[in-house]
């Protein structure tokens, strides 16, 4: 089935550090998110939805895990003739020292050979570690009715946050006539949401222009938007609307797990028209104790909860135990809080257990607790 | 890789007494929220190495078909193995004539063509977990013709009700069968499970054909009880029959006791199934939800005790649900009141404000229906 003749790569390589001990083992965009789902499970099911058969994972940092994981197109439906998912680490080349992926664009680059096997027109360049629902196919409307070169996906922030953002400055009717990267004194509020779709054609000759650059940073920000800019070629911005959160912290990771919480929240996970697709897991459903007390709760298969559970977010397996209290918190798969233990304001990291009557987080912290070592009880 | 392939029989004409079997297979019939009840038997196949499994199919294919698709699910190898959907074309669906020897009858070329030596045969409408590699090494040990899988039960009075009953001598022979009346408190009730060589079972339905042009398979295995060497094994732990209303919501609830639910889920033993890819389910404020089970996908602002809550649900406010087994896609509004129901997909409770039933006999609402 062709589909609408764009490929798509999505950039996985980014350690995360800021998310600490969660990306020791993992690659960011492998991080669990909202009960049951990995954050690339997000621009994969997006990718899928929109209509693209073929995706490119560039995978980088601790990437045994996130490999095996994407590499299972059939999750997203992925998985029918001429259309796939392909793991694309840096690899060796006949012609070429072996190399890391030296910046976003760097990452494309090395891997002209397997985008030019599929001649696509259109290429769509991802962030993997963004969660949003998006519908490519419609900006890929807008980018053909524009006759752009290229269309960068932007969204409107609060004035006050714009110089934390790659900010696009445009024109009336969307045109791009600059960009800058996190400017001190902003003069829009439109932020890069690190979504592009470029014609082929003339990114393929642009990349094979800067791999030659001594002075280039490889980087679709810093060097290719700017550069594409110059030589006057036709950007537009493709506003976006819409829940979208870049989860580079723990505690923006836990906020976008609270953000689930919300009656009619915008990311709207339930809407069966968008599914996220996901892992299966063989878990069995939700098991309520008779002593439990649940409310404002985002809980998936797998779990047992025997205690309280309260503006909070359990994953997959993850086991209250009686007079447990779960307070503002987010229990990772797998986690075990025993007997009496308290959890308030925190992120307890895969399989983390908390003994009996330990007390972990408390309610007016500043930062959300990271747990990520197993917590011994009390007796 | 097994010596035996496996049969998925369908329930004949004794187990017709399910309301919810009017729009569906009992197969095909939801069981504790995410299941079906054929995941259970098909689960048991693949974990016991079975990978070439015939699937046989008498009447109203569309939701078993739509579950079993290719069977990838149920983790069969994609290539060597192979789930096969046979269908049944012969006769009216509730004939007398339209027994399980009838349809193998119909499909014989099916079952010959199949290389594999033995062959096991199980019900889709019990649910147990059962290791038929174990089963399948016992019949080969023991050197028997037959061997058929029953559990002792202590409540045949009123449960396992047109099931088979075995009598057994006292080294396990199987001297007869017969369909328990429920006037006999102890009684093995007979698991619907074989295992035979795959020649034996064709000449066991010539022979039925060849008595009574209604005959199940059961029936012919009981006028062979003289002649040939059949005998039973006992299994113990988690046994259901879904031969009622009643037995299904009894089946359902019983698994809400979590040391039952662990003779059913064994650690190294996963139930396969259909995933839906729903979200996890949001409870909200005000939410009371107390001893039950919960599939993802629901949204619950509203009570729930004592209940299975099928997958997509809503409990809305001020509602109550206690002692249901709600299926997949329901909605319970605004202050409506359940008690003792079994809710088929899709229905809306909105309008009414209490539907009680009598635990002894739970109410049924149909698939679709408004109230």
């Amino acid at each position: 089935m062709k589909q609408n003749n764009m490929l798509a790569m999505i950039l996985a390589g980014g350690r995360g550090s800021r998310l600490h001990d969660l990306t020791k083992k993992v690659a960011k965009p492998a991080v669990s998110y909202g009960g049951k789902y990995r954050i690339i499970d997000f621009p994969l099911s997006n990718c899928a939805n929109s209509g693209i058969d073929v995706v490119g994972v560039l995978t980088q940092y601790e990437s045994v895990l996130l490999n095996s994981y994407a590499a299972a197109g059939r999750r997203w439906g992925l998985d029918t003739k001429d259309s796939g998912v392909y793991i694309l680490p840096p690899r060796e080349k006949a012609d070429a020292n072996l190399d890391v992926y030296r910046g976003t664009a760097d990452a494309i680059s090395q891997n002209i050979d397997f985008i030019d096997t599929y001649a696509p027109e259109y290429l769509l360049v991802l962030s993997g570690d963004h969660i949003y629902k998006m519908d490519y196919d419609e900006m890929l409307d807008y980018h053909k009715e524009h006759h752009a070169d290229a269309t960068i996906a932007v969204i409107e922030v609060p004035m006050k946050e714009a110089s934390r953002f790659g900010i696009m400055n445009t024109e009336e009717g969307g045109k791009i006539v600059e960009f800058e990267e996190k400017p001190a004194e902003p003069k829009s509020n439109l932020a890069s949401m690190g979504i592009y779709i470029f014609n082929w054609k003339l990114l393929r000759k642009m990349l094979l222009a800067d791999m030659k650059d001594p002075d280039s940073n490889h980087d679709f920000g810093k060097d290719i938007i700017p550069r594409m800019l110059e030589d006057q070629k036709t950007l537009y911005a493709y506003k976006f609307k819409g829940y979208w959160k870049d989860v580079g912290t723990i505690d923006s990771l836990w906020e976008a797990n609270m953000d689930l919480l919300d009656k009619n929240n915008a990311l709207d996970l339930a809407d069966s028209s968008w599914k996220i697709y996901t892992q299966d897991t063989d878990a069995l459903p939700q098991y309520i104790g008779a002593q439990a007390s649940i409310e404002r709760a985002f809980i998936t298969q797998g779990c047992i909860v025997d205690g309280l559970v309260k503006n909070s977010v359990l994953f997959t397996g993850a086991k209250v135990a009686p007079g447990a209290k779960i307070i503002d918190s987010v229990l990772m798969p797998g986690v075990e809080v025993e007997e009496g233990a308290v959890v308030t304001r925190a992120l307890v990291a895969d399989h983390v257990k908390i003994g009996k009557n330990a007390i972990v987080g408390s309610a007016d912290s500043e930062n959300i607790e990271l747990v990520a070592k197993r917590v011994k009880g009390e007796e | 890789m097994s010596r035996a392939f496996g049969i998925v029989n369908f329930a004949g004409n004794n187990i017709q007494g399910n309301p919810m079997q009017a729009y569906r297979p009992t197969g095909a019939i939801s069981f504790l929220g995410r299941y079906r009840v054929i995941d259970f038997p098909i689960s048991n196949m693949s974990n016991s190495g079975i990978d070439s499994i015939q699937v046989y199919i008498r009447r109203k294919p569309r939701s078993l078909v739509e579950h079993l698709g290719t069977g990838r699910h149920y983790n069969i190898n994609s290539k060597r193995g192979n789930l096969n959907l046979l269908f049944c074309e012969n006769g009216d669906e509730n004939s007398i004539y339209s027994t399980d020897l009838a349809a193998y009858v119909e499909n014989l070329d099916a079952i010959e063509e199949m290389s594999e030596e033995y062959v096991v045969i199980v019900p889709s409408y019990m649910v147990y977990t059962a290791d038929y590699e174990e089963f399948l090494q016992n019949h080969i040990e023991s050197g028997a013709d037959i061997t058929l899988m029953y559990q002792n039960v202590d409540n045949a009075k009123d449960h396992f009700l047109n099931c088979q009953v075995l009598n057994l001598n006292k080294q396990k022979g199987v001297l007869s069968l017969e369909p328990n009346h429920g006037n006999v408190k102890n009684r093995n009730i007979f698991m619907d499970t074989y295992v035979m060589k795959k020649e034996i079972f064709l000449d066991l339905i010539d022979k039925g054909r060849k008595l009574s042009s209604v005959y199940t398979l059961a029936d012919a295995l009981n006028e062979s009880c003289g002649e040939m060497d059949i005998r039973g094994v006992s299994h113990r732990g988690y046994f259901a029959a879904m031969t009622d209303l009643k037995s299904y919501f009894d089946a359902n609830e019983e698994l809400l006791d979590r040391r039952k639910a662990r003779e059913l889920f064994h650690e190294e033993w996963t139930v396969y199934t259909r995933t839906n890819d729903s979200c996890p389910t949001q409870y909200f404020e005000g939410s009371n939800v107390k001893s039950s089970v919960i599939s993802n996908g629901c949204l619950i602002e509203g009570m729930v005790e004592n209940s299975i809550i099928g997958r997509g649900c809503e409990i809305r406010k001020g509602a109550v649900v206690r002692n249901c087994v709600v299926n997949a896609d329901v909605v319970i509004g605004k202050d409506v009141h359940v008690e003792n129901m079994v809710i088929d997909k899709h229905a809306k409770l909105i309008h009414s404000n209490q539907i009680i039933a009598e635990p002894e006999k739970p109410g049924y609402i149909r698939r679709g229906d408004k109230l």
